[in-house]
């Protein structure tokens, strides 16, 4: 049931990449599931935030959100219509209503261009604005609602002559320049130094409340997770293993990779020193899943069943799923 | 903003486009290479344009020349002399320079531009067609290029036409080369990600992300190509294959070889269409070579050196400190006249055996600097200006150069940020660990090396059949291991940590921060640990020092740090960080960025983004107190004066 309340809808959706040729002994080619059957909705003014390890299918998923990769499998659909089957048009269209913020402020930038060139070339590809003085105004509104005011000091300046926060701050004004509903933002702070991650995680929520944007923040810190989502799903090997409100997930983690992962943030205060649950080893590679439950090789509390039966997604608790067998009753 | 504020920014502000030429000519006219070449290339060029008012005598004519003017030396009538035909060589030198000229900067053009669309078409849209385009293009490359403008010319009739689009036609594969490699780096950045996520097509990118990032190569490419094909139509006149209703430099030397210059003893005849050509080629390329300097600023990077000691020995130090470091300043000093950067100063603290120190602070702040000092591992620029660093009782400022050299490695080691480039990739990585010991220890009995790897591999939880494996076939996190072996590889007292897991997962980071507690207390190891992570200060560090703008804002043990911090600066540092355990916390950022360490404030270096700043902030740096009797606890702050 697709019910209109849900901006965004994920069904099932897959991306396998193939590495390699097929072997002319008809045996198939191996393949990286990157993506393999990741389900989620939102609602318009949510934020979801996605959790996970490098390797986890984070990243290829923002890709599939935006039309820059093709699914292998699975439906994704925004405002009602599934876009993975969009045509080159639709695409573009979709564009103006889908926006991303990228990980590196010093190279999603392209430093021969001065940042009012950047902020309204989104403006200039779908020809809106064409008039000079509006184009000119909905690119100030854009860097001033980012925080970089007065707008005018920086229209002519290149991206070098700006900090790591400030760069960032024109990325975000670049995707905020068409009015998107849909901010997929992927590891937006990671690159910044701690005291600007604040500033620039504090701009994004008002962002979210003043825009009524709907936002999907990609991080692999759950550290700072619990400032801005209201939701979170952590994913794992190509699946979200958990989903739940951002407090729930937090305080009260159901799957043992999460718990895992919350026990390892290191926190701030040396009073609260306590025993980590390292998994030894790394992430699997996505080449080969492994069987039953993906995470079993790995997991602190696996049980034989594990290593056949792959878990369904359960709810545990209301509006907390979680796919582990343990927690089924 | 209103309509007509805006307005006014438009008028106010549309200035022609900015500051980007006057740099670049800036930056080109302190090029003497380059200047020097481009003011030999428009010598040339204006003597050719002006020919028809230089030359002394018109070479389009024969009349009234007799067989007596044939081979005439250098005079007041014919500066240059005369050739075979009797003619003004002086003459046929202006006229000359003209037309090689105009062959070169054609022919030039057409393969720059053929060679620039193969390069970027390839480049940007790879798969199939970059596959066959590129090897047509090595298959033209293959071809010996002078053979077949040879074999082209002599089946065609051999016209100044004819011979620019040969020699055009045959030039572009090493331009189509070297573009299509430029376009794949340029294609590789998020930018072009990004243009495509706002929904720009191919062709909106390659107009607006990539050929304004290849144009600059493409300009310098075809400087040279100019100069090669000045070269060409040389040889192919030289050849008798030149355009006869022409009087190229080439030709000049053609009749004259031809028609016995030599024999006749008229050196001038082939001297001076030589030294022209030698005079445009030597010009192009020095331009040539300045603009890419010009365009490309990371040609001319320095690489490390170690910096010169300037301080003389003092007496040794406490036994049971291990490391003492006393007022260590570290200025860069890249320009005589201009002010240097002063990156440390001042810097003290103490490292007992077993003990952890954490190092912390933004970007900027001269973590790293003060590292590299340590070992005088520092940068050509960086100098140590004042300061001790005793090592068991040792000032490491004032050892030669060998001694330090010994100290290195075998008693302070460095693990590295980013394990990924500090690897050989074609080496096995326990190779790599056996020639850091022997590097270190050449006495080390060949027979034992073997088994001190297993046995370092083993320390840092490797697996003894991974010795023999390539840096690729490590992940992340093992990579990191094996640089961790490495530098215990001479059983050092000391490690420098310098941002050891800052690219790793939140897993391996945890990992790794087990394995170097356990080695502190296994091999009872003392730590320096660069990081900007506050959280992982605070599991595993015993003491902190926060750096801010090259000095020491807090030093203290790292409960009082994150429980009684007294500096602002770390205060304000704590509220930005996330803390896991309570996410209703709202997260402040501190205003403003660290500031630039060749500009810094008059006063107090982090006045100028306090929240408790006050007058004397702005004029006075404040002195390092000491705030705890017996206790470690020093800040600089006016505002722990004012409350003693």
């Amino acid at each position: 049931m697709i019910t209109q309340k849900h901006i965004l809808e994920v069904k099932n959706i897959k991306k396998h990449f193939q590495v390699g040729r097929p072997s002319i002994f008809g045996q198939d080619a191996r393949r990286v599931h990157a993506v393999d059957g990741v389900n989620f909705h939102m609602y318009r003014g949510d934020v979801l935030a996605l959790v996970g390890e490098s390797g986890c299918g984070k990243t290829t998923l923002s890709m599939l959100l935006m039309g820059l990769e093709e699914s292998t499998d699975g439906q994704i659909f925004f405002e009602g219509n599934d876009i993975t089957r969009a045509t080159r048009a639709e695409r573009k269209r979709l564009s103006q209503r889908i926006q991303m913020v990228f990980q590196d402020p010093y190279e999603s930038l392209n430093p021969t261009q001065s940042i009012e060139e950047i902020v309204s070339e989104p403006l200039v590809i779908h020809k809106l604005a064409k008039d000079p003085i509006e184009r000119r105004l909905r690119v100030v509104n854009a860097l001033e609602d980012s925080g970089l005011k007065p707008a005018a000091d920086y229209l002519k300046r290149y991206p070098h002559e700006l900090s790591g926060g400030q760069r960032q701050r024109v990325v975000i004004a670049s995707a905020l320049v068409l009015e998107p509903v849909l901010l997929v933002a992927d590891e937006p702070v990671s690159m910044l130094d701690v005291s600007i991650r604040a500033e620039i995680i504090n701009l994004l929520a008002d962002l979210r409340r003043k825009r009524e944007l709907t936002v999907i923040f990609i991080t692999h810190d759950l550290g700072t997770v619990g400032y801005f989502a209201d939701r979170v799903a952590v994913m794992y090997l190509g699946r979200i293993v958990e989903i739940g409100n951002t407090l729930d997930v937090l305080k009260n983690p159901k799957h043992p990779y999460t718990k895992a992962l919350l026990s390892v943030i290191p926190v701030p205060n040396p009073r609260l020193r306590k025993k980590r649950e390292i998994l030894q080893g790394e992430t699997p590679n996505p080449i080969n899943i492994p069987t039953g439950c993906r995470f079993h090789p790995r997991c602190p509390v696996a049980i034989e069943a594990c290593k056949i039966s792959d878990p369904a997604f359960i709810e545990v608790e209301r509006a907390h799923d979680a796919a582990c067998l343990l927690l089924v009753k | 903003m209103t309509i007509q504020a805006a307005s006014e920014l438009l008028d106010t502000k549309t200035v022609a486009s900015p500051t980007s030429f006057a740099n670049f000519w800036n930056e080109f006219s302190k090029n003497k290479m380059a200047v020097v070449g481009l003011s030999m290339l428009l010598v040339m060029i204006v003597a050719a344009l002006l020919s028809p008012i230089l030359a002394s005598h018109d070479i389009f004519t024969s009349e009234g020349i007799t067989s007596a003017d044939v081979y005439q030396a250098p005079s007041a009538e014919h500066w240059f002399g005369t050739d075979d035909a009797g003619k003004d060589v002086y003459s046929s030198f202006l006229y000359g320079a003209g037309v090689s000229l105009i062959v070169g900067f054609f022919a030039a053009f057409i393969s720059i531009v053929i060679g620039g669309v193969i390069g970027i078409v390839s480049g940007f849209y790879g798969g199939r067609v970059e596959a066959s385009l590129m090897r047509f293009t090595d298959v033209m490359m293959v071809i010996p290029d002078l053979p077949l403008m040879v074999v082209i010319i002599a089946l065609t009739k051999p016209s100044l036409f004819n011979i620019i689009l040969v020699i055009g036609l045959l030039g572009w594969t090493t331009t189509a080369r070297i573009v299509r490699s430029q376009t794949l780096s340029v294609k590789s950045h998020k930018f072009v990600l990004r243009a495509r996520a706002i929904g720009g097509g191919n062709p909106h990118i390659i107009r607006h992300h990539i050929l304004p990032l290849v144009l600059p190569l493409m300009v310098v490419q075809a400087v040279l190509v100019i100069s090669t094909a000045i070269i060409n139509e040389s040889t192919l006149s030289f050849l008798g294959l030149g355009d006869p209703t022409t009087a190229s430099w080439g030709q000049m030397l053609y009749f004259a070889f031809q028609r016995g210059a030599m024999s006749a003893g008229a050196t001038w005849a082939l001297a001076v269409p030589g030294f022209g050509i030698l005079w445009v080629v030597l010009g192009l390329t020095l331009f040539g070579q300045g603009l890419e300097q010009v365009l490309n600023p990371k040609l001319g990077s320095h690489h490390l050196m170690a910096g010169r000691p300037i301080v003389k020995s003092e007496a040794g130090k406490s036994a049971d400190v291990l490391l003492d470091v006393q007022e260590l300043s570290i200025h860069y000093i890249d320009n005589e006249n201009k002010a240097p950067a002063r990156a440390v100063e001042k810097v003290s603290f103490t490292l007992k055996e077993g003990e952890l120190i954490g190092l912390v602070g933004e970007s900027g702040c001269g973590k790293t600097t003060l590292m590299l000092g340590l070992l005088r591992l520092l940068p050509e620029a960086g100098q140590i200006v004042g300061g001790h660093v005793y090592f068991a009782g040792n000032d490491l400022m004032a050892m030669s150069e060998s001694q330090i050299a010994d100290v290195r490695w075998k008693d302070i080691s460095i693990v590295f940020q980013g394990a990924m480039n500090a690897l050989n990739p074609v080496r096995t990585v326990g190779d790599q660990i056996a020639e850091a010991i022997i590097k270190h220890i050449p006495e080390f009995p060949k027979e034992n090396i073997n088994a001190r790897v297993l046995q370092l591999l083993d320390l840092v939880g490797i697996n003894a059949q991974q010795k023999d494996n390539y840096p690729h076939e490590y992940s992340g996190g093992m990579r990191q291991r094996a640089m961790i072996a490495m530098a215990l590889a001479c059983n050092p007292r000391v490690i420098i940590a310098d941002e050891p897991t800052t690219a790793l997962d939140v897993m391996i980071q945890a990992q790794i921060l087990e394995l170097l507690d356990d080695l502190r207390k296994k091999l009872k190891l003392a730590i320096i640990f660069v990081t900007h992570d506050l959280g992982i200060v605070a599991e595993i560090c015993d003491s902190v020092l926060v750096m801010y703008g090259g000095v020491t804002a807090e030093y203290a043990n790292v409960d009082t740090i994150y429980n009684a911090p007294k500096h602002p600066y770390t205060q304000e540092l704590l509220k930005a960080f996330p803390d896991l355990t309570i996410p209703e916390k709202k997260l402040t950022s501190i205003p403003g960025y660290p500031p630039k360490l060749n500009n810094l404030p008059a006063g107090c270096r982090f006045a100028p983004r306090c929240p408790l700043a006050f007058a004397r902030c702005h004029t006075e740096q404040p002195a390092l107190h000491s705030l705890k009797n017996g206790d470690l606890h020093l800040a600089s702050c006016h505002l722990l004066e004012e409350s003693k």
